[in-house]
């Protein structure tokens, strides 16, 4: 059974070139200083890693259920997940851990519910129901919180301490993992895929193709709410405006994790690999002195490496497996 | 007399929009019966087939399948109920496998053991294929016949009490047919309904029980098996009593023109294929015939300019000059004068979200330019009146999606679209898979006219009986060749199927019909 594994992962060619990236970008921050390869570094690289690759995971089992889903309401869902939990949670003396994880994970699958029934039942393009989601979530998030403030619970506080391998936010992703890769070993991550390679003929087929797209949804949103957990520990605080930039950033992660935004293909390991180079890129330019533009200099990295590796993977990857 | 009956149709009618598919449409099917449906284009047998499938409602009517009413394929998946959609339905990026078992499971359970499936899809798509398909191969990667098998294995495979194929067969050659004809049997003989939607008459003389015909969307009758003859079949689906035999009267009466109007030397349509000449003379239809993939394919669309050959040149006349000129691009293709019509109309045809009139004008834009790049479109409109009478194209407004047509007229909209850009040569691609017999007529007759005038004609076809009484000539093909030109009293079933199968000439045809009846 490993073996067969192991032969379908080697068919996968969309992991030859995040993972080849990978391997590059390891080698080429290991020349620049031993920084990141410490028990330190690594448990701050986790703990800024974290919510970009949780968000990322999150839209990947929605990008899969095809129709051009990208979710972009994923960021400011996680900003708003990230200031009612300091407004309303912690400001009204609620800090209990069942209490905020359970509000995290929840509002984050409710919200995606509603999102999913919308495109579902209402029919109107995915992309339309999250742009529209993305803009007002934006809006509401500074109404919650005008600006950034608040304190994460205290015991959250230790979270975003940065000192041990072992964290909490290692084991939010841990839970990430495993939730996946149980869905996996289901039919459910089968069905997925078919109704993401040609809805029509899952649906001919007798794939129930609505339940399919709305436990993709609220599984992608059960992911942001563990985001936006790992986020305030990152943050400790509320902030309304941040998350809105992670949208970007996961559909990049996805894109370089090698997922097809058609639908059908991609998966945790492509997007956790896509979320981890983005990170070591921008690691890997903050070593270098840019002043005050590095910030500027990232961003344009991140979509020059984007077109780069859909180029190899056009001309190299695709070429060879046609030959 | 009969078994019990499994489907039930009473007064069913359906609409889209304007058009009413089904006005009052009756229908009854028995356990171990082949029932085929039969109608002209448009006559309503594929929206019958999806208010079966569960996948249309009818507006109004009754329709009982198995004893229930079924309102969705997952419906019809319980009752046991499957069906072989005209579409190659199929994930591209999922392994075959996967492909062969969707929508068998619950949304997290699986219902069956693996590696039962494994076996029993192996043996089946062994037995369908002619050889093993490894099951963990990416369905992209296959070629199109395969692909069709897969769809066809995926409704075996679940062991239906009914199956509908709606013109399932008509991207399979002759041999593959054969092979489902015996799978057909077989699940007849285990008490399944299996009804066939074929625009194939002669399939479904050899195949067929009993058959409901159909014409503009109302049930005219039911034919028991002894009645199902060529005649009859026809008498009842166009209300006339036209005989097959005249269908066939759209051979050459003049000898062809003189001299090549397109060659070609040393052509190769794969690596290893042996390389061989092409001749197409002027005011001549030529037809090219095959098992699948013996390179017809790959040397229509060389010759078209869609594809690059091997190896090789092709040259065509240039109408002005008369010198011969090479042709290795799509474009050069169009500048001498070639037209391609494919039979792939969902891939390679329509623009399905463009209009009726855009879809047979489109070729002629650029010709038809005003200042600035506009397009003059009042200038294309006598072109399109004229195209759309002479092909009795069955339209509403010209405004219309192309989808809103049925099959055959969109097809005609596209040999409108080729005929539009005035060209030397038509180069045809099965053009008539899925066409009724009405449409196929009126190809043959304004085909034979172009010809008449001067044009060539180029005709793939994957049915035999095509060429017959139309065809100038038939090139056959074999292991990836021109294997034999058949021409005269030759262009008849048996030669050219002895062609397509490579044996020498004097060799009678060890080739039983029979067998599947």
């Amino acid at each position: 059974m490993s073996s067969n594994a192991i032969r379908q992962l080697a068919r996968d060619r969309s992991l030859f070139v995040p993972a080849g990236l990978f391997i590059v970008l390891l080698a080429a921050v290991a020349t620049r200083g031993h920084g990141l390869f410490t028990m330190n570094g690594i448990a701050g690289a986790i703990l800024v890693a974290t919510p970009l690759i949780l968000t990322a995971l999150a839209i990947t089992p929605i990008v899969m259920a095809g129709r051009g889903a990208v979710d972009l309401s994923v960021g400011p869902l996680m900003g708003f997940i990230n200031v009612t939990l300091i407004t309303w949670l912690v400001g009204n003396g609620v800090t209990n851990p069942v209490a905020v994880i359970g509000w995290a994970i929840g509002l984050g699958a409710a919200f995606q519910l509603i999102q999913a029934l919308v495109i579902i039942y209402v029919r109107v393009a995915p992309i339309i129901v999250t742009l529209s989601g993305f803009l007002v979530l934006s809006g509401i998030n500074l109404m919650v919180m005008s600006r950034p403030g608040g304190v994460a619970p205290d015991w959250m506080l230790s979270w975003g301490a940065g000192t041990s391998v072992f964290s909490p936010v290692l084991f939010l992703l841990l839970v990430a993992y495993v939730v996946w890769a149980g869905l996996r070993r289901t039919m459910f991550y089968r069905n997925l895929r078919m109704t993401g390679s040609d809805e029509r003929m899952a649906y001919t087929s007798g794939v129930p193709v609505d339940t399919v797209r709305i436990i993709a949804h609220v599984v992608g949103g059960a992911f942001t709410g563990l985001a936006a957990l790992s986020y305030t520990s990152l943050i400790s605080s509320g902030d309304p405006t941040q998350g809105s930039t992670y949208t970007l950033q996961a559909v990049t992660a996805l894109v370089l994790g090698g997922a097809s935004l058609s639908g059908g293909r991609g998966g945790a390991l492509g997007s956790t690999l896509g979320a981890i180079n983005m990170f070591l890129i921008s690691y890997l330019l903050s070593t270098f002195n840019f002043g005050t533009v590095s910030g500027f200099v990232t961003q344009m990295a991140f979509g020059l490496i984007l077109v780069g590796s859909l180029l190899v993977n056009v001309f190299v990857i695709c070429r060879r497996a046609a030959a | 007399m009969h078994n019990e009956s499994t489907i039930r149709m009473v007064d069913v009618a359906k609409s889209f929009g304007e058009t009413k598919a089904l006005r009052k449409c009756d229908f009854e099917a028995y356990a171990g019966e082949v029932h085929a449906i039969v109608g002209e284009n448009g006559s309503g047998k594929s929206t019958m087939a999806k208010i079966m499938s569960g996948v249309l409602h009818p507006d109004a009517g009754k329709v009982t399948i198995l004893g229930e009413q079924i309102t969705s394929p997952v419906d019809a998946k319980r009752v046991g109920l499957a069906t072989i959609f005209q579409e190659v339905l199929v994930a591209e990026e999922a392994s075959v496998f996967d492909n062969l078992f969707v929508g068998r499971d619950g949304i997290f359970c699986s219902e069956g053991n693996t590696d039962d499936r494994w076996r029993e899809a192996e043996t089946i798509l062994a037995r369908l294929v002619g050889k093993p398909v490894d099951l963990n191969e990416v369905v992209g990667r296959l070629p199109l016949s395969i692909k069709q098998w897969i769809v066809i294995a995926r409704a075996i495979l679940r062991r239906p009490k009914v199956l509908i194929l709606d013109e399932s067969s008509a991207a399979l050659d002759l041999d593959s047919t054969i092979r489902l004809h015996e799978e057909i049997d077989r699940m007849r003989a285990s008490g399944a309904t299996i009804l066939i939607v074929t625009h194939r008459i002669a399939e479904l003389v050899r195949i067929a029980d009993r058959a409901t015909i159909l014409r503009d969307g109302v049930t005219v009758g039911v034919l028991e098996k002894h009645d199902i003859t060529e005649a009859n079949l026809l008498a009842m689906m166009t209300h006339s009593d036209r005989r097959a035999s005249e269908a066939k009267d759209y051979a050459s009466k003049g000898g062809a023109g003189a001299g090549a109007i397109l060659t070609a030397r040393n052509l190769a349509t794969h690596r290893t294929a042996a390389v061989f000449d092409f001749d197409l003379p002027q005011g001549a239809i030529v037809g090219v015939a095959g098992l699948d993939g013996q390179g017809q394919d790959a040397f229509v669309r060389a010759v078209a300019g869609i594809a690059q050959p091997f190896g090789g040149d092709v040259q065509v006349r240039c109408a002005d000059t008369g010198k011969m000129t090479s042709v290795g691009t799509l474009d050069e293709a169009a500048r001498a004068g070639i037209s391609y019509v494919s039979g792939d109309r969902k891939r390679e045809g329509i623009f399905p979200q463009q209009s009726i009139f855009e879809n047979l004008a489109i070729g002629v834009y650029r010709k038809n330019m005003g200042p600035l790049g506009v397009i003059r479109k009042p200038s294309l409109k006598p072109m399109f009146k004229r195209e759309v009478d002479r092909l009795r194209i069955k339209i509403g407004s010209p405004s219309n999606k192309i989808t809103s047509l049925s099959g055959g007229n969109q097809q005609k909209v596209l040999i409108g679209r080729a005929f539009a850009n005035d060209p030397q040569v038509i180069v045809l691609n099965d053009p008539a898979r899925g066409v009724d017999l009405g449409t196929k007529r009126d190809l043959y007759r304004e085909l034979r006219i172009f010809a008449d005038k001067g044009g060539s004609v180029i005709y793939l076809s994957s049915e035999i009986e095509e060429f017959i009484g139309f065809a100038d000539r038939v090139d056959v093909f074999f292991a990836g060749r021109l294997f034999r030109s058949l021409s005269g009293g030759d262009i008849a079933e048996e030669p050219i199927l002895a062609a397509m199968f490579g044996q020498s000439r004097n060799t009678s045809v060890e080739f039983d019909l029979e067998r599947t009846a």
